[in-house]
């Protein structure tokens, strides 16, 4: 990758490593016989995927109605689920694609799980769109394909098909870069590997051979997709805010919503990309490559981002007030102090007040510190999307048709249910594949292991290979 | 194979070739056969793919399950059938004494639908919720389907021959008999009793009203010699002042009164108009006094002092009960404001008081309201009761005199007040029932003789003098049941009913009306011309007698009630949906929210509303939905408390007619009070001394389908006034600057009207700021659909939302599933209170899909399942529907309806059918039964579950009037189109029609309405399709300061 040399060094691999050491340590998760941590959480996974099924086919079968949705508030969970994450994926994205622009080395030990986790939170967002339609089996209606009725063709105006067309590309982008990432590092294990092993990774890598133009044209297919993502990481929050801002709903149709959405679906990914990093660091015992300063890094995009979404709370309100509009300052007005202020007040400490802390060098480098708030802050995502949907609708413009709404055991289900199936996938990830890009650490070891550079760095310059 | 015919069919043929004779030769040849050996050529090929083919073909012939479709052609299809033409029936709504004349349409001989009919000078045109609703009381299958022996709820089936051998023997037995009933409007079976009563001298009638108006006949009959309930005409009357009677929602003929007294009420667009002045002095807010200009309100036994304070107040009198100083300053206000409008006011009184009906007769007498607006020409008989008559009754089979009881068309073990009559019924030896349905009546019954239902009847009706009206079967008996007058012509061994006639009855009533009515009119010459025609109307009106009788009663101020001294009192009323208990049957009667209360399935305790300065509570701190126990006269009923305002301080209410036992879908819901009611001075007291004590229980599944029920009421905060609403929601600005309602007092008329041309110029202002070009061009040509809705004239009756229901095949969802706010209906009417928070005033407001032009929910949809018509309907594709719901959400009107789960039974698979409605005790959901899926209107598609539907308005009509009028070649014309809802009002406050006709009704009332015209929400720019008109009262401000 990229050679260009940042004017500040930060220690990104500890512990002396060898290239071989970088192999071992890394390669070796995905030949080991799994932990008992693993075949814990594991289970616990499969075991709320198993709750996501059941409360998905109970919900075709019996139909809405078994959710606790009404006349006058039609979402409320479901696309809470969905913008949450949704949102959650774009840490993924922004890592791989516009660090990598912005040459930011410290993403190299976090990019591959990162993006990992993008694709499998964009397959639980993805859920939702789908199982919240009142028939789901005519859900092809919303492509557009030539058909003998007519053709009718979708509706080109509507924020729902733009959203069909964001996820899917978002998900395919996401998906090739990733893969196209995990090539030469699915060939370094196919080359320790033995037997049934090495079958399915010879299948996988393509036929990698690590030859020079292999890595040329690795790298520039890498460039190519990190363009074309970064687009997205603005674009696919941007059109998913448009399934509120394009609305007549006070509360819903405002203009600050695509910024806004992206800076919290950054500031929500991150948070999930701390959970799961400092949990894999410790289970795979990766702490020499997923560093304290990575975790630092990170924190500094989370206070970044989690002010700028307190600016655009308070924004909101400013202009719910300056707008003289009634319907809008009562909208502003209910969700500070309506009947859900509760989540209103859980958003803004979880998500504003919270992550001010991380401006304290030493809690913004405790890996106890940042999980908990990584936790705290997904809370408060969550409660934001809970905060613009339903307590949006729940009181509107006709007070004759003032609703309450409580979620029954089924989506209650459902969204634990997506928790399971998000961690199903990602714990088969991390035996399958290199949890940290092998290749991309090993490119930048000579310029971030601590053996070259900083106090400790060997007075000759080189590594014990 | 050659014939020497010589025909041949082609050159081959006649030039007898060889590669035609061998084909001809093999022309029937069989394909496996081997020509040369004749023996089978099968070869293993052929045998596994033909094993295989049958195989196939049996293993899916037997697997899938081919549903039967029952399509049964006419073998000879009568002559006014035509599939897909409705046929319209003129006939009439009677239950009891309430009725309505009305129209029912057909479809392929079946009754679906209910239109008022405008012949009728008594109804107008307009009908009511519960004759809207009657279409579905034809198709329950819990009506009684065979004569028999009631046994233990179940009827022993007998052939009707046996059933009338047993019953004529016990009759002839020379017992007395007794035939209980409630009013009976129709002049026919009046006869067909009198022959009853000729034959057996030992019978009499005893006829109640299951809401008791039998004190004011009698003070009608003290005062003005005859036990008739005059001809109130509420048009005539400038000043109106109703003690507790809900003459809109229930009190004698609320359809007729409704239609009058809107006359006066209209003043949209009418420049100087006047509006009648409606005083209305209650304990509970009713349906009326929601209506009213002023309210005063007493408790429930104050009702006697406030009619003599206006006795006192009009006649210079002194004397009788005191009452409170508030409302005793208000009555003084009332009466000189009265003595102003003499002859031309009307004084009505609900009490069912005697001494309290006299001084109302007096007062009328005084303000020379007799004989003008309380006229005797036309009176009416829509109330024959008389309570006095039901308690010699009971005596009487308490003491065992009485060997048969007949009931018939009346369910007295439920509606009579008091615990004695079951006890002394059973006394009796033989009791039939003619009732429809297994009611708690019936089943105390030895004999059942079920009757018709009103639409496969034949009949007659004459609920005012002179004004008659046919009834006529629209549908052939679904049951084994009989007409209840044949019955009683049967046992009494009639010799005018000629049994041999396919409908006996038919000719009776038709040579009765021969006999009678032929001579009346002068128009037909013959008998049959005039039954043809009567019966084409549905309708003959001729001019009675007229009558001018001269007050002639005793006033006794003293005789009225007394204030009682109970801290609480509760009092009893009719609901306009389910009357007391005679409609609870009905599932569109149950699931049309309470006007008032807007709650559903049930009656709930209404307790007053309080304001502190600063929060709005329930009395005692209730909250809506708890339980409380009531007791009352020594009895204790537990039902749930639903806050309302404008209920007097120190009193609480229920409605009558809930808790039904038995015999239908109202079972189960809400609590019985007719057991809790007692008599005074022998007609019966509908209010009483009560404690109520919370029992720190909840109702689960209290439904009520508004939650927020206040725009704006304005409470005393120390010495000012302030939005209490607002300062509850500690918001100022939030509720009553929205521009849902506009409403003002006529004295401020013009200020309103200024306003609110600001206000539209603002708003098209506003909403002329835009990029995109407008569709004004688009819709400026041909059709344009549109409708105002004169919310000065909606009076908040419902009829318009069962119409709309009966229509539009809305699905009934239940008490549980409006509970969770998933009630499906098109149309609802919002009510809201607003001025003072303890004495609030009331707007309704019909609330349909707008229609609007730049509709928010048609470009959110991703699917284009929703859309705009080229004629301004905003139109649902429902096969289009995926259910994403986003256009629901986006409503700002909150009309659009989803179909949570399989409420119309449309699914393949039962399995979700468990949170559908289910009428209790049926293991089937309501609309899987295919009787009652014979109310279908088939022009309407009946929705499945997972999609999105609204208001259409009435698109179904639309088509039908477009053909009609591309059939005739002419211009479509207003007739040509009417909504459900507009023809279901009695008020006539829905207008539809063509706005880019300018000629068109829709045009020139939303032009005649000015600028009190307006769009609900109208500076977002959606363009609704539907305009309002603002509510204006006339209330007279000083009243109480």
């Amino acid at each position: 990758m990229s050679q260009a040399v940042a004017p500040v060094r930060h220690i990104l691999i500890e512990g002396n490593k060898s290239y071989h050491n970088i192999t071992e340590d890394l390669v070796s998760p995905t030949e080991k016989a799994p932990s008992r941590e693993w075949i814990i959480a594991f289970s616990l996974s499969a075991a709320f995927l198993a709750l996501y099924v059941f409360c998905v086919t109970w919900t075709i079968w019996k139909g809405i109605g078994e959710w606790g949705l009404n006349r006058t508030i039609n979402w409320a969970w479901d696309i809470t689920n969905f913008v949450w994450w949704i949102g959650i994926g774009h840490a993924g994205t922004l890592i791989s694609a516009i660090l990598l622009l912005f040459r930011q080395r410290w993403r190299t030990g976090v990019n591959r799980a990162a993006e990992a986790m993008t694709i499998f939170a964009v397959i639980c967002a993805g859920q939702f769109p789908l199982i919240h339609m009142g028939r789901l089996w005519l859900a092809f209606f919303i492509f557009p394909f030539p058909n003998s009725r007519g053709p009718l063709w979708p509706n080109f105006n509507s924020p729902l098909l733009w959203d069909v067309f964001a996820i899917s590309t978002y998900f395919s982008v996401s998906l090739l870069f990733w893969y196209t990432g995990l090539v030469p590092d699915l060939a370094t294990v196919r080359d320790r590997a033995k037997g049934f092993r090495k079958k399915m990774y010879t299948i996988f890598s393509f036929g990698w051979t690590g030859s020079a133009k292999h890595w040329q044209r690795w790298e520039s297919l890498s460039l190519i997709l990190a363009g074309i993502s970064t687009p997205l990481v603005l674009s696919v929050h941007t059109i998913v805010s448009f399934d509120f801002a394009t609305s007549v709903i006070p509360g819903w149709h405002t203009t600050i919503f695509p910024p806004y959405f992206v800076a919290g679906a950054v500031f929500s990914g991150f948070a999930m990309v701390q959970t799961l990093m400092v949990i894999t660091r410790k289970v795979l015992n990766l702490k020499e490559y997923i560093t304290i300063n990575h975790i630092e890094s990170m924190n500094k995009v989370i206070v970044l981002t989690g002010t700028i979404v307190g600016v655009a709370y308070l924004t909101e309100l400013f202009i719910a007030w300056y707008s003289g509009y009634i319907y809008e300052q009562f909208a502003f007005y209910n969700r500070v102090f309506g009947i859900y202020w509760w989540s209103y007040f859980g958003m803004m400490f979880c998500n504003v007040v919270s992550p001010q802390v991380f401006w304290s060098r030493k809690i913004r480098r405790s890996v106890w510190w940042t999980f908990f708030l990584s936790i705290v802050i997904n809370i408060g995502m969550w409660f934001e999307r809970f905060v613009i949907i339903a307590t949006t609708l729940a009181r509107d413009y006709l007070p004759s048709s003032w609703s309450y709404y409580r979620p029954t055991m089924i989506e209650i289900g459902l969204f634990t249910g997506t928790l399971g199936l998000f961690f199903f996938c990602y714990l088969i990830f991390t035996r399958v594949a290199p949890v940290v890009a092998i290749a991309e650490v090993k490119s930048i070891l000579k310029v971030a292991g601590n053996q070259f550079i900083g106090k400790n760095a060997n007075k000759n310059g080189n590594g014990n290979h | 194979m050659h014939h020497d015919n010589g025909i041949w069919v082609s050159t081959e043929d006649l030039n007898r070739e060889d590669s035609f004779l061998q084909s001809a030769e093999q022309e029937f040849a069989v394909e496996n056969l081997d020509q040369t050996t004749g023996n089978w050529q099968t070869g293993r090929r052929d045998f596994l793919k033909l094993m295989g083919f049958g195989l196939g073909a049996a293993t899916l012939a037997a697997s899938c399950e081919i549903p039967v479709k029952k399509a049964i052609p006419y073998v000879t299809k009568p002559d006014e059938i035509v599939p897909g033409v409705a046929n319209y029936f003129a006939s009439s709504f009677v239950q009891g004494g309430d009725y309505c004349a009305v129209l029912v349409k057909t479809r392929e001989g079946r009754p679906i639908k209910i239109e008022g009919n405008s012949l009728s000078s008594v109804t107008g045109g307009g009908t009511s919720a519960r004759a809207q609703a009657s279409v579905l009381s034809l198709y329950d299958n819990r009506r009684l389907q065979h004569a028999g022996k009631v046994n233990g709820g179940n009827v022993d089936m007998m052939e009707w021959a046996g059933l009338d051998r047993e019953v004529k023997a016990k009759l002839a037995a020379g017992g007395n008999i007794r035939v209980i009933t409630n009013s009976i409007l129709s002049p026919t079976a009046k006869k067909a009793l009198a022959e009853f009563t000729a034959k057996y001298p030992t019978a009499s009638v005893v006829t109640y009203d299951p809401v008791s108006s039998s004190a004011l006949l009698a003070a009608n009959e003290q005062c003005f010699g005859a036990a008739v309930v005059p001809n109130y005409k509420f048009g005539d009357a400038k000043v109106i002042v109703s003690f507790g009677a809900d003459f809109l929602g229930t009190w004698i003929s609320p359809v007729e009164y409704a239609h009058a007294y809107a006359k006066n009420r209209k003043v949209a667009g009418k420049k100087g108009a006047k509006m009648s002045r409606h005083y209305q002095v209650e304990s509970h807010m009713s349906m009326t006094g929601s209506n009213a200009d002023n309210r005063v309100m007493i408790k429930p036994s104050e009702m006697g002092a406030a009619i003599v304070a206006l006795y006192n107040a009009i006649s210079g009198n002194s004397g009788g009960p005191a009452l409170n100083d508030k409302a005793a300053a208000a009555i003084k206000k009332i009466a000189a404001e009265l003595q102003g409008a003499k002859g031309k006011s009307l004084v009505v009184c609900g009490s069912n008081n005697v001494a309290e009906q006299v001084i109302v007769n007096k007062i009328n007498d005084l303000l020379e309201n007799v004989n003008k607006t309380v006229d005797f020409s036309a009176v009416s008989y829509q109330r024959q009761g008389d309570d006095r008559k039901v308690e010699s009754l009971i005596n009487d089979m308490n003491s065992g005199v009485i060997d048969v009881a007949i009931v018939w068309g009346a369910n007295p073990a439920f509606d009579l007040p008091g615990d004695k009559f079951k006890a002394a019924f059973e006394k009796v030896g033989t009791r039939v029932s003619l009732n429809t349905v297994m009611d708690e009546t019936t089943a105390m019954c030895t004999h059942a003789a079920p009757a018709h239902h009103i639409l496969e009847s034949w009949g007659d009706a004459e609920p005012k003098a002179g004004k008659l009206s046919l009834i006529q079967p629209t549908i052939a008996p679904l049951f084994k049941t009989r007409q209840a007058e044949h019955s009683l012509l049967e046992w009494a061994d009639s010799t005018n009913l000629n049994r041999q006639d396919e409908q006996p009855y038919y000719q009776y009533l038709k040579s009765n009306w021969a006999d009678t009515f032929f001579n009346r009119q002068s128009k037909y010459s013959t008998p049959a011309a005039f039954w043809d025609m009567s019966l084409h109307d549905g309708v003959f009106e001729y001019e009675a007698v007229s009558q001018n009788p001269a007050f002639n009663g005793n006033v006794d101020v003293n005789a009225v009630s007394k204030p009682g001294d109970s801290e609480v009192e509760i009092s009893f009323y009719e609901t306009v949906n389910i009357g007391n208990g005679q409609y609870a049957h009905n599932p569109w009667l149950q699931e049309m929210p309470d006007p008032v209360n807007r709650t559903v399935w049930g009656n709930y305790l209404s307790i007053p509303v309080e304001w502190d300065g600063k929060n709005i509570n329930g009395w005692n701190n209730l909250e809506d939905g708890q339980n409380v126990d009531v007791e009352v006269n020594g009895q204790k009923i537990t039902c749930t408390v639903v806050r309302t305002y404008g209920q007097a301080p120190g009193s609480v209410s229920i409605a009558l007619g809930a808790g039904r036992e038995k015999g239908g879908c109202g079972v189960g819901f809400g609590v019985n009070v007719n057991p809790v009611l007692q008599s005074a001075g022998g007609h019966t007291q509908y209010y009483a001394g009560a404690t109520v004590t919370a029992n720190g229980t909840i109702d689960e599944h209290y439904a009520c389908v508004q939650h927020h029920h206040t725009m704006g009421v304005q409470g005393k905060q120390g010495d000012k006034t302030i939005n209490a609403d607002e300062a509850v929601l500690a918001y100022q600005g939030s509720l009553t600057d929205r521009s849902i309602i506009f409403q003002t007092n006529i004295s401020d008329l013009q200020d309103l009207e200024e306003k609110l041309t600001e206000f539209h110029e603002e708003t098209h202002h506003l909403n002329s700021q835009t990029l995109y070009p407008t569709n004004e061009e688009f819709f400026g040509t041909g059709l344009k659909w549109g409708m105002y809705v004169d919310l000065n004239s909606c009076i908040g009756c419902g009829a318009c939302q069962v119409a709309c229901v009966s229509e539009n095949n809305v699905p009934v969802v239940g008490k549980k599933e409006v509970k969770r706010h998933h009630e499906m209906t098109w149309l609802r009417i919002d009510r809201y209170f607003y001025g003072d928070i303890e004495n609030p005033k009331v707007v309704y407001q019909p609330m349909m899909c707008q229609h609007c032009d730049n509709a928010p929910c048609e470009n959110v949809c991703p699917v284009n399942a929703t859309n705009h018509s080229m004629e301004g309907i905003n139109q649902m594709a429902y096969n289009r529907c995926i259910g994403t719901r986003y256009c629901a959400n986006n409503c700002p009107y909150k009309v659009r309806r989803f179909n949570w789960l399989d409420y119309t039974t449309a699914d393949v698979w039962p399995a979700n059918e468990e949170r559908v409605f289910h009428v209790e005790g049926d293991s089937t959901p309501y609309y899987a039964d295919n009787l009652v899926r014979m109310v279908l209107n088939p022009d309407v598609t009946v929705r499945s579950r997972g999609v999105i539907e609204k208001c259409s308005f009435c698109v179904q009509r639309i088509q039908e009037g477009k053909l009609t009028a591309k059939r005739e070649g002419r211009v479509i014309q207003d007739n040509d189109v009417r909504t459900a809802c507009q023809t279901a009002c009695p008020t006539g406050a829905i207008v539809f029609g063509n706005l880019n006709n300018p000629e068109s009704e829709v045009s020139q009332a939303t032009k005649n309405a000015g600028a009190l015209a307006y769009k609900v929400l109208e500076e977002i720019n959606v363009r609704p399709g539907v305009s309002y008109s603002a509510k204006i009262t006339n209330s007279n401000e000083e009243l109480f300061s």
